[in-house]
C-alpha cells in the first residue's frame, strides 16, 4: 500500500537536513570556539557544580558541560550511533561505563607522563585493558553500602539479618538490577558463605528477602533511591554515595561503612578520555588540573565523594570513607570487576526470572 | 423493573462517578502547586512545613533550563504544525477510501505508540546516523514528529467517523465541489477532535522524555531532558515549578482564546448545538 | 459516494513519516534483535552472528507473567477510563452551560500539560505508602504495601493521563450524536437507559474505539508511571526493556522484547478495531 520510492527517501532526508541548517540559523547550535573548548559529560547537580569551580581555578581550556541524561549508561547508544564523530572529549564515569567503552575501543590510554599528577593516585585502583594500560583517570572514589535512617527506623541495623526483621515490613528499599553492579547479591552471597564466583547462597537469600515482604521498593534510578528515603515511604537499605549525599544533607543516615558482616564495596568516579578528538593535549592537561591535591580536596567537598589523591585532604563529611589498612581488609570487600561486570546481564534475567515475581 | 426508577439510579451513580473522577484529576494539580512551593530541598511527605519561591528562583537563574524551554517550545510548534498536517490529510484520505486493509492501514498509524518510547527513540537513532544525520535538533524534530502524529491521526480519524456522510452529500448535491465541501461542511465539524488532537500532540512533545534523551546532542536538549538531566540523586523540585508555569501559560492562552475568539468557535460546537 | 481514487495522494506525507521515521528504523531493531550479544560489550557487533536466544530466553513462565500483568493493568485502566469518560463527556455536552462547557476543556487541556514525572510523584506522596490517606486506608484494612494495592494504584496513574485525553475525544463525537434520535427513543417510551443503550452508545462506537486505543496505546507502552507507583515490583514489559537499554547495553534483548511487545499491541489493535469497524459501521 505504501510504496516510497528512493526518490522520496532522499527527499525526506533533504527536509532533515534543511532543518539543520534551519536550526543553526536560529542559534541553536553554538559557533565554534576558540581551539581550546573541550566538551565534557558530568552528572549533574554537585558533581558538575564542583567541576564548574574546578574549571574556574584555570583558564587553558574553555569547558562546554553536557550532563548525564538518566544513568551513566544512557549516552553509550548515543556514542555507538556516531562513532567516531562523537563530540566529547572526556565522560564521567565509573568502572560499570568504563568497561563498554574500552571493549568498543574509545578511550585513550593514559600515562604519568600525560597526566603527571597520577603518580599520586594509587595505581591499584586504576582501570585497565587487556593490555594492562590506564584506560580511565580515577578522581574520586565512594562507597556502596548499607545504610539507614536514625530518626525514623524502628529498630537498629546492625547486620544483614535485621533486614528480615518484620518490624521492617515494607520499609526497604532495595537497589534494582541495573542499580550498583548488582553488589547487592554479592553482599548476601558473602553473609551466606558465597562469593561473586559462587552466587546461588546469595540467590537463595535474596528470594528469603523478597518473599519476607520488608522490600517496600525496588529502586531502578538514584532519585528512586533518595525520595524514597526523604519522603520516610522505605527506611533502610543498600545505597551508593551520592544517594546518601543527598539524604544526609537533611536527615540523620547511619552509614554501615565500617560494621562487621555488612561488606562495603568501593566504586571509582573518573575520567575517560576519548581518542577521537582534536584537543586530547588540552583534555588531558585540564584532567590533570582536576586531579591535583587542592582540586581533588575541593570536588570531595562539594561533589560528596572522597578524593583519591594520597596528598588531598578528605572533609569530615566523609570520615565514613577513610579506611585504615586494617579498616580496608575487615570492612571493604573488593570483588573481582571482570567476573561482576561479565555478569550483569545474566544477573539481571535471573533476578527478572527469580526473584521479581517474589515481590 | 420501573424504568424509570432505574434511569433515577444510574443517574445518580453517574454523577457520583463525575464528582469522583473530577476531584480524582484536580487532586495531583494541587499537590503540584504545593510541591512547586515547598521550601524543603528534597522530596519529604506532605504538607510541607514551609513554603518558598526557591525552584522558581532556580528555575530562572538556570540558564541550562531556559535554553532547553526554548528549544523545547521550537520543537513543538514546528513538529506538531507537521504532525497535524499529515495527520488531517491521512485520517481524510483514509475515510474516504474503501479499500482491503483499511483497518490494518489505521493500526499501522497507531505502531509508534506501541513501542516505548525509549525503544522509539533508540531505533531513530540508529537509523539517522546510518543516514549520517547527526544534527541535534534535526533528530529531535523527527523524534517528536513520529510521537505525535499517530496522536493528531487517530484524533482526526475520530472527528470525521462522527460526522454523517449526509452532510457532505447534500453540499455536493448542492453544487459545491469535494474540496468545497471539505472546508465548508467537514473540516468545522471535525475542529474539535482536530484541535484536541492538536493540543494533545503539542502536550506529548513538551513533555517527552524518552525519546529525546536518545536523540539530543551536546548543544541541543529539550526543557524535561534539561530538568531530569541536572538531578543526579536530589528528586530537583524546579520541575514541579516548570510544570506549574506551564499549566498558568496554558491557562492563559485558554483565557485569551476565551476572551477573543471564544473558546467554542475554536474548538468546534458540533452539528447539534443550539 | 464512490471511493475518492484522488484523495490517496494524500497519504504520502503520512507514507514518508511512518516509513521513515519509524518503520525503517523499527526494521533496524528487528535486524538487531537476532545478533548474538556478548556480555560486557555495548550492544551487538557490527558482524555479530544471528541468533534466535534473544527470543528463546524469553520462553519463561516469569516473562509470560510481566506479560500478562502489563496486559491486564492496561485493559483494565483502558476500560475504566472510557467508563469515567463517557458520562463525563455526555455530561459535559448535553448538560453544562457554554461556561461550564469552556472550564471544564480548559481543565482537561490544562492536565494535558502537567508533566508526567511531577503528575506521577504528586499521585504517589497522596496516595502512596506515606500518604495523607494511609490512616484512612490502614483503618478499611487495605495495607499501602501490598501488591493489590500497588496494581491499582498504577491504574489510577495509567487513569490520570486517560480520562482527559478520552474525554475531550468523546466530546468531539458526542455533540455529533443527534439528541433528537434520544428524544424520540424516550418519547416512544423507552426508558433512557435504553435508549442509551440502543441509540447514543452505538453511534459513539468509533469515538469510544479512538479512545480506548489512545489509552491502551499509552498504557501499554507507560514506562516512568509503573516505575514510580509500581516501586520497582509491579513492572511492565516496558521496564523490563529499559533494563536492557540502560547500564547493561544489551540491545538485541532488548530488541527482542521490543519486538514481541510490537506484534502483541499491533494485533490487539488490530482485531479491536476491525471487530468495531465489522459491527458498528453503518
Amino acid at each position: 500500500m505504501l510504496h516510497l520510492t528512493r526518490r522520496q527517501v532522499l527527499k525526506s532526508c533533504a527536509a532533515a537536513a534543511a532543518v539543520t541548517s534551519f536550526s543553526s540559523a536560529l542559534g541553536l547550535v553554538r559557533p565554534a570556539m576558540a581551539a581550546t573548548e573541550i566538551t565534557a559529560v558530568e552528572w549533574g547537580g554537585d558533581v558538575v557544580n564542583a567541576m564548574k569551580k574546578i574549571a574556574e581555578k584555570q583558564d587553558k581550556v574553555q569547558v562546554n558541560w553536557v550532563l548525564h541524561q538518566g544513568g551513566s549508561g544512557a549516552i553509550l547508544p548515543k556514542i555507538k550511533a556516531i562513532w567516531p564523530r562523537a563530540e566529547y572529549d572526556y565522560v564521567a564515569g565509573w568502572e560499570g561505563s568504563f568497561s563498554g567503552m574500552i571493549k568498543e575501543d574509545w578511550l585513550v590510554p593514559v600515562t604519568a607522563a600525560t597526566v603527571p599528577n597520577l603518580a599520586d593516585i594509587p595505581q591499584k585502583i586504576i582501570v585497565k585493558n587487556a593490555k594492562n594500560e590506564w584506560m580511565a583517570v580515577p578522581r574520586a572514589v565512594g562507597g556502596i553500602y548499607f545504610a539507614y535512617r536514625k530518626d525514623i527506623s524502628p529498630i537498629e541495623v546492625k547486620s544483614i539479618d535485621d533486614l528480615f526483621d518484620p518490624r521492617l515490613k515494607g520499609k526497604i528499599c532495595w537497589p534494582g538490577p541495573t542499580q550498583s553492579m548488582m553488589l547487592q547479591l554479592v553482599a548476601l552471597a558473602l553473609h551466606t558463605g558465597g562469593n561473586e564466583t559462587n552466587m546461588d547462597p546469595g540467590w537463595d537469600l535474596m528470594k528469603k528477602l523478597a518473599q519476607s515482604g520488608n522490600i517496600g521498593r525496588i529502586a531502578v534510578t538514584d532519585t528512586d533511591f533518595t525520595t524514597s528515603l526523604t519522603s520516610g515511604e522505605t527506611v533502610a537499605g543498600f545505597y551508593s554515595e551520592p544517594q546518601l549525599t543527598a539524604v544526609a544533607k537533611s536527615f540523620p543516615v547511619v552509614r554501615l561503612t565500617k560494621q562487621q558482616g555488612m561488606p562495603t564495596f568501593l566504586y571509582q568516579s573518573g575520567f575517560a578520555v576519548f581518542k577521537n578528538r582534536p584537543n586530547l593535549e588540552a583534555t588531558l592537561a585540564f584532567i590533570n588540573h582536576c586531579i591535583s591535591p587542592d582540586m581533588s580536596s575541593l570536588y570531595a567537598e562539594i561533589a560528596g565523594e572522597a578524593p583519591l589523591n594520597v596528598k588531598a585532604k578528605t572533609p569530615d563529611s566523609l570520615k565514613h570513607l577513610a579506611f585504615t589498612p586494617e579498616e580496608m581488609d575487615t570492612y571493604v570487600y573488593v570483588p573481582d570487576f571482570n567476573v561482576v561486570l561479565s555478569q550483569q546481564g545474566a544477573w539481571t534475567k535471573r533476578w527478572e526470572n527469580d526473584i521479581a515475581p517474589l515481590l | 423493573m420501573n424504568g424509570r426508577l432505574l434511569d433515577n439510579a444510574l443517574r445518580l451513580i453517574g454523577l457520583t462517578m463525575i464528582g469522583t473522577i473530577i476531584c480524582f484529576l484536580l487532586t495531583p494539580i494541587v499537590v503540584t502547586v504545593i510541591m512547586a512551593f515547598d521550601a524543603r530541598a528534597y522530596l519529604g511527605p506532605l504538607p510541607p512545613p514551609a513554603l518558598s519561591f526557591r525552584w522558581f528562583e532556580q528555575f530562572f537563574s538556570d540558564d541550562y533550563f531556559l535554553r532547553g524551554l526554548k528549544t523545547s517550545v521550537l520543537l513543538a510548534v514546528l513538529s506538531v504544525s507537521i504532525s497535524v498536517s499529515v495527520g488531517v490529510a491521512t485520517a481524510v484520505a483514509v475515510e474516504r477510501a474503501d479499500f482491503a486493509g483499511k483497518e490494518m492501514l489505521i493500526s499501522l498509524f497507531l505502531s509508534p505508540l506501541l513501542v516505548p518510547p525509549v525503544v522509539t527513540g533508540f531505533a531513530l537513532l540508529l537509523f539517522l546516523s546510518h543516514l549520517g544525520l547527526i544534527d541535534g535538533f534535526a533528530r529531535l524534530f523527527c523524534g517528536h514528529i513520529i510521537i505525535t502524529a499517530p496522536y493528531t491521526i487517530r484524533a482526526t480519524l475520530a472527528g470525521l467517523a462522527g460526522i454523517d456522510r449526509s452532510l457532505t452529500e447534500a453540499a455536493l448535491s448542492l453544487g459545491a465541489n469535494e474540496r468545497r465541501a471539505f472546508w465548508d461542511v467537514t473540516f468545522p465539524l471535525a475542529r474539535t477532535s482536530i484541535v484536541s488532537g492538536a493540543i494533545f500532540a503539542f502536550a506529548v512533545s513538551m513533555d517527552d522524555v524518552a525519546v529525546s534523551i536518545m536523540l539530543t546532542d551536546a548543544n541541543t536538549y529539550t526543557l524535561p531532558v534539561a530538568l531530569i538531566s541536572s538531578m543526579r540523586a536530589n528528586f530537583d523540585l524546579s520541575i514541579a515549578a516548570a510544570s506549574v508555569m506551564l499549566m498558568l501559560v496554558t491557562l492563559g492562552l485558554i483565557l485569551i482564546l476565551e476572551k477573543f475568539v471564544g473558546l467554542n468557535r475554536v474548538i468546534g460546537e458540533g452539528v447539534f448545538r443550539s | 459516494m464512490k471511493p475518492g481514487r484522488g484523495s490517496l495522494p494524500l497519504l504520502l506525507p503520512a507514507g514518508a513519516v511512518f516509513l521513515g521515521f519509524f518503520f525503517l528504523p523499527m526494521a533496524g531493531l528487528f535486524i538487531e534483535s537476532f545478533r548474538l550479544y556478548v556480555p560486557g560489550s555495548i550492544g551487538s557487533a557490527a558482524d555479530a552472528p544471528f541468533t534466535l536466544n534473544n527470543y528463546a530466553e524469553l520462553l519463561t513462565p516469569s516473562f509470560a507473567g510481566f506479560f500478562l500483568e502489563t496486559l491486564r493493568i492496561s485493559v483494565l485502566a483502558s476500560l475504566a477510563g472510557l467508563i469515567f469518560s463517557f458520562p463525563l463527556a455526555y455530561w459535559i455536552t448535553r448538560r453544562f452551560s457554554a461556561r461550564w462547557r469552556m472550564i471544564a476543556v480548559g481543565l482537561f487541556v490544562t492536565l494535558m500539560f502537567l508533566s508526567v514525572l511531577v503528575r506521577t510523584y504528586a499521585l504517589e506522596l497522596t496516595f502512596g505508602a506515606v500518604g495523607p490517606l494511609r490512616p484512612l486506608l490502614l483503618s478499611l484494612g487495605i495495607s499501602p504495601n501490598g501488591r493489590t494495592y500497588i496494581e491499582i494504584l498504577v491504574g489510577a496513574g495509567l487513569l490520570h493521563y486517560i480520562v482527559p485525553v478520552a474525554t475531550l475525544t468523546l466530546l468531539g463525537t458526542i455533540q455529533n450524536v443527534d439528541p433528537r434520535l434520544f428524544d424520540a427513543a424516550q418519547a416512544l417510551g423507552a426508558p433512557g437507559w435504553k435508549a442509551h443503550l440502543n441509540i447514543t452508545l452505538p453511534l459513539c462506537m468509533r469515538g469510544l474505539l479512538a479512545a480506548f486505543l489512545f489509552a491502551f496505546t499509552f498504557s501499554i507502552s507507560a514506562f516512568v508511571i509503573p516505575m514510580i507507583l509500581g516501586k520497582g515490583r509491579v513492572l511492565f514489559i516496558s521496564n523490563l526493556i529499559y533494563n536492557r537499554f540502560s547500564e547493561i547495553a544489551d540491545y538485541p534483548s532488548g530488541a527482542a522484547i521490543s519486538m514481541v511487545l510490537f506484534f502483541v499491541a499491533l494485533s490487539i489493535v488490530y482485531v479491536t478495531s476491525q471487530q468495531v469497524a465489522k459491527r458498528w459501521t453503518s
